[in-house]
């Protein structure tokens, strides 16, 4: 595909593009910041934390309502084809995925509310360190692919689908330790419950961040990869397009 | 880029009355962004045209080819050659002195180079229908606006007339509203009734290919419609190009689109594509409305 040139020659459409743009990436930097600060609340037991994300998550839905609401004014009135055209249905795209995630954190930090309340420590000490690596690789992924997003770099859609396959190991391979404390230590089962959903959550959010750096790839190439397999997926990413 | 890929032909030769001996090609799809769809066969293809007002050179090298009953879209900023282009399919330059043509427009099937000079421009404009910018019908009755190119192609039975009139008037979708005033003039209907009119009157000789210049241009909105919806009901019947500065028109009514700029063809893909993914920058630019 071609790159188009700097600027419109209508700059008000300019502006509703790039304003389109920096919103989708605020979003995003607030959802990659949601999920590691859920993650602490849950093992710090940090009620101020996990209050502060529930109220940010209301910040997450009305970015989204926003959002949405300036594609839809922005299909009806400037009727953007091409780059544009495809800019503005992966920011669509995206924000569906971000408000998603945003969710998923939203969860974690109930999770640390209702533990909290019970006095009863949250997660199993075993877990702290797969939940922490999964929040920074979940967040991690999430930021590269909002930042890839703003800039149109298809280019780094791998390294976030490695970071999905990294997170999605990391799961798995909780997940068996768990089942081999659950049958040690019963009387640990609510936690374990809690902490399976918490890492259930991180899991999604990573294959939200997957599928925005999927957005990225048919903002840049026009390519759907969703569904693609790995030697398809290989084939359109391309450079930075802004 | 889905790049104007001239089947490769064997060297046409001109015979005495401006036939070539080029067979008729079919569009090679595999080369083509287009899907695969049924198999297309050109109707029209321009070989290394150019043209020339005087020392100018408003048209350069084209090559490009027209699919039989689809709709072409050209495109481009004013003074890009787009109308140039068109005009030379029924040969509307001959009247301007100090013009030249480079190349040739074949039309198949029978592979008659349009822009040689031993071709009728009268016969190939009975094969080659136009419609224009502003409508122009005659100042005389609706009836005879229509029949005036069968009377001209030596069509004598009024009764034979009166049959073929409603056929062009019913596939320009305007026999409903005037078979009651056939006989009143054709200036007295509403701008978008006369451009309709004037689709008639080019659909009455039953031409192969017909050639629209901005045809809604000087039309409201639901004019515009009629018309779009006309072209789209066309496409069954007969090879449409159309010059449009509407681009969403272009995007709307055609299956091909052909982007122009500076007299050269820098674009030519199946529609969807092009407003979708261009693959040339200066396209990608133009649509978007970065031109300039």
């Amino acid at each position: 595909m071609s790159e188009p040139s700097e600027g419109h020659t209508f700059k008000a459409y300019d502006g509703a593009l790039s304003d389109l743009r920096l919103r989708a990436h605020s979003m995003g930097v607030l959802v990659a910041d949601q999920v590691k600060t859920a993650v602490r609340a849950l093992l710090e037991s940090d009620r101020e934390a996990a209050e502060l994300v529930l109220v940010r998550e209301q910040q997450i839905n009305a970015y989204q309502t926003e959002i949405e609401a300036e594609i839809f004014s922005l299909l009806a009135r400037q009727a953007p084809v091409a780059s544009d055209l495809r800019m503005v249905l992966a920011i669509s795209r995206a924000v569906t995925d971000l408000e998603r995630a945003g969710d998923e954190a939203k969860k974690i930090a109930r999770f640390a509310l209702v533990s909290a309340a019970r006095m009863a420590g949250g997660p199993s000490r075993v877990m702290h360190k797969p939940l922490r690596n999964m929040a920074e690789l979940a967040s991690e992924s999430m930021r590269v692919a909002v930042d890839a997003l703003d800039r149109g770099d298809a280019r780094v859609a791998h390294d976030v689908a490695r970071l999905d396959r990294e997170i999605d190991q990391e799961f798995e391979a909780a997940l068996r330790q768990l089942m081999t404390v659950a049958m040690e230590r019963t009387r640990l089962l609510r936690s374990i419950f809690d902490t399976v959903f918490a890492l259930k959550s991180l899991e999604r959010i990573g294959d939200h961040a997957k599928n925005v750096a999927e957005h990225v790839v048919f903002l840049v190439s026009g390519a759907d990869v969703r569904h693609a397999t790995a030697p398809e997926r290989a084939v359109p990413a391309k450079g930075s397009q802004h | 880029m889905q790049t104007i890929t001239p089947t490769p032909t064997p060297t046409p030769t001109h015979a005495h009355d401006g036939r070539l001996t080029t067979p008729r090609p079919t569009v090679d799809v595999s080369r083509s962004s287009a899907k695969a769809e049924e198999a297309l066969v050109v109707k029209s293809r321009a070989e290394g045209l150019s043209f020339y007002y005087g020392q100018v050179k408003a048209l350069k090298n084209l090559n490009i080819e027209m699919r039989e009953k689809r709709v072409t879209a050209l495109i481009g900023p004013s003074g890009c050659g787009k109308t140039t282009f068109l005009r030379c399919f029924n040969r509307m330059h001959d009247l301007t002195p100090g013009t030249r043509y480079e190349g040739r427009i074949i039309l198949f099937p029978d592979s008659i180079d349009l822009v040689a000079r031993d071709v009728d421009p009268i016969e190939v404009r009975m094969r080659i229908g136009m419609v224009f910018q502003k409508p122009n019908p005659f100042p005389k009755s609706i009836v005879e606006n229509v029949a005036y190119g069968l009377r001209v192609r030596g069509m004598r039975s009024n009764a034979r007339i009166g049959e073929e009139v409603e056929r062009a008037l019913r596939r320009a979708a305007l026999w409903e509203e005037v078979k009651d005033r056939l006989e009143n003039s054709g200036l007295s209907l509403s701008g978008g009734q006369q451009q309709r009119l004037c689709i008639a009157r080019a659909l009455a000789t039953n031409p192969e290919i017909l050639l629209f210049d901005e045809p809604t241009s000087a039309l409201d909105p639901i004019a515009t419609a009629r018309i779009e919806e006309l072209i789209a009901e066309l496409r069954d019947q007969v090879t449409v190009i159309i010059v449009t500065h509407n681009m969403q028109q272009a995007a709307r009514v055609s299956d091909y689109t052909a982007f122009m700029y500076l007299g050269e063809l820098i674009e030519f893909d199946n529609t969807s594509k092009l407003f979708t993914n261009p693959s040339q920058k200066a396209t990608e630019d133009y649509i978007t409305g970065r031109y300039g």
